[in-house]
């Protein structure tokens, strides 16, 4: 097999070989790259339909995942405001409490330490319960004196919070700590459940888009079904009939990742008002997050991604089918 | 170049395509190979593309036995053998330079060089004009020379052709004819399958002839 003898290559610059190959290989590339992306813009209907049905498919997982990510900020501002509350028992006096809170504000961990005195507290309550009518028929004060200890920044995770509350139930005079976390603990818990709900549901997405993929480079496939002969006839290896269709999937997943930020992008727009308002409501700092840069850049790549995979399936699926045995006749 | 050693491609049970076929075909040579239809002419070329394996027996092309050939190096065998169709096989979404430059695309030729030898191989069929026009704006006689440039652009040392002259008048026929002879003289090896009698025997070359898949005349070694 004698190879064309190479003229000219001595006389240009100094390339070897393997620089030109590798070269025309790239040129290969983005010619096929734009070759795919054009003919994609000449049938904007059906690819733009590919990419409405991919866009949404990849924007309802990562719009939950950005509701959860929310969430999740949630009970991370909450657990900041984390207070222990420390009732003494009914017997102390309030010189025997103001002890108590001076020894526990001794301690490193504490931020601040409140004292109610039991007047105090029956004070606020009066207030606050309008049950006021029926305390006057008590005899005495039933509430008793209570610390309302704040933790400082390191020791607020549920398991600083639990050493504090360990070493506060372990004080001579305390009756019962108390901790308002089960509300956060449930919500964590929620969140976790969600979490693997929006995960399980994102796999399934993005099976359906590889799926929608393979089926829209199935036709591609079929639609140049004598190319495909041809570039195999004339010794095109399947890497390179492969390609043309493995750039058309990964354009179409592209475009659906266009679509899907565009669709979060505006669904954020529309909810951020109410949202705004009903967080405004609870007193919350609580605020739907958009994609950020990082984000949106990972959605489009991982769109792109699940279009090159889809492809790649449909091209696995079909392209060996097609031989060119059948073009020489009988 | 071209070696068949007792070849035998059976098909299913009761079709045999071609029998213990022996035949060599030396680098330059031009022969023709004819038989009535279904006499093994598709059958015998599709072997020597490795579009089919051989039943039994040794195909060798340019000293590779094609039946040990793994699947992954068939392509590049290809890229040793031009072939030329009866239906041209030209793709009509594309330029005629885009169609002759296909089998250069396909073997990582530089763009700089495709140009060259694209027009180098369309000068030598005479359609360097027509590199800009769509192969459905071309007579049949030059839609055949179109697909002649592109079983050629990338100088293979093995030329077929499947009944080339199949659609064309006896004038452009004699013209393709003459082309191939040219071919054969720089040292390809052409092999032209076809039913065109008159044609062959104009041309005086060696012709393997088949008749229900046995070679009865012209085997054995070429010149």
């Amino acid at each position: 097999m004698a190879p064309e003898p190479r003229k000219q290559t001595g006389a240009r610059k100094a390339s070897s070989p393997w620089q030109e190959l590798a070269e025309s290989y790239l040129v290969h590339h983005r010619k096929v790259a734009r070759d795919s992306a054009e003919r994609l813009w000449r049938t904007p209907v059906a690819s733009s339909m590919t990419w409405m049905v991919m866009g949404v498919a990849l924007a309802l997982p990562v719009a939950l995942l950005l509701l959860l990510t929310s969430l999740q900020g949630v009970s991370a501002g909450w657990e900041s405001s984390a207070r222990i509350t420390a009732y003494l028992k009914d017997d102390v006096p309030l010189e025997r409490a103001r002890e108590l809170k001076a020894e526990v504000l001794d301690d490193s961990r504490i931020l601040e330490v409140e004292l109610i005195d039991k007047e105090q507290a029956l004070a606020e309550f009066r207030v606050s319960s309008g049950m006021e009518d029926a305390l006057d028929y008590l005899e005495g004060n039933p509430l008793p004196h209570t610390l309302v200890v704040t933790p400082d920044k390191a020791s607020r995770s549920s398991s600083g919070v639990e050493t504090l509350v360990t070493r506060l139930q372990g004080l001579d005079g305390v009756e019962r700590v108390q901790v308002d976390l089960g509300w956060l603990q449930r919500l964590n818990a929620m969140t976790d459940l969600l979490a693997r709900a929006v995960w399980a549901l994102a796999l399934l997405l993005a099976a359906a888009v590889v799926l929608v993929i393979g089926n829209t480079v199935r036709l591609a496939i079929e639609n140049r079904r004598d190319e495909i002969l041809v570039a195999k006839m004339v010794g095109g290896t399947d890497a390179f009939v492969r390609r043309p269709f493995l750039y058309t999937g990964a354009w179409f997943g592209l475009g659906g990742g266009v679509v899907a930020w565009v669709l979060l992008q505006l669904s954020l727009w529309w909810l951020s008002g109410p949202v705004g308002r009903l967080a405004e409501l609870y007193r919350s700092d609580f605020s739907l997050n958009g994609l950020t840069f990082d984000g949106a850049l990972a959605l489009l790549i991982v769109a792109m991604l699940l279009g090159w995979l889809g492809a790649w399936v449909a091209v696995k699926r079909h392209l060996d089918d097609i031989e060119p045995g059948e073009i020489a006749g009988g | 170049m071209i070696e068949f050693r007792q070849v035998t491609k059976r098909y299913d049970s009761d079709h045999t395509a071609l029998r213990q076929v022996n035949f060599s075909l030396a680098r330059g040579e031009l022969a023709f190979l004819t038989g009535h239809s279904g006499a093994g002419k598709s059958t015998l070329l599709k072997l020597i593309m490795v579009m089919e394996r051989p039943t039994a027996g040794e195909v060798v092309v340019g000293g590779q036995m094609l039946n040990k050939l793994p699947k992954r190096q068939i392509p590049y065998i290809r890229r040793h053998i031009g072939v030329v169709f009866q239906n041209h096989q030209l793709l009509f979404d594309r330029t005629v330079f885009d169609n002759v430059a296909m089998p250069l695309e396909v073997m990582g030729v530089p763009a700089r060089d495709i140009g060259r030898r694209v027009r180098a191989a369309l000068d030598k069929v005479g359609l360097l004009s027509k590199e800009k026009m769509n192969p459905l704006q071309l007579s049949g006689g030059e839609q055949q020379r179109v697909g002649i440039a592109r079983a050629v652009v990338n100088k293979p040392p093995v030329l077929l052709a499947d009944e080339p002259t199949g659609n064309l008048d006896p004038e452009l026929s004699a013209d393709i004819m003459h082309l191939f002879g040219q071919f054969s003289q720089v040292g390809v090896t052409v092999l032209i399958a076809s039913h065109d009698i008159a044609l062959i025997n104009d041309m005086q070359r060696r012709t393997l002839t088949l008749d229900h898949g046995r070679l009865i005349a012209g085997g054995g070694h070429g010149t």
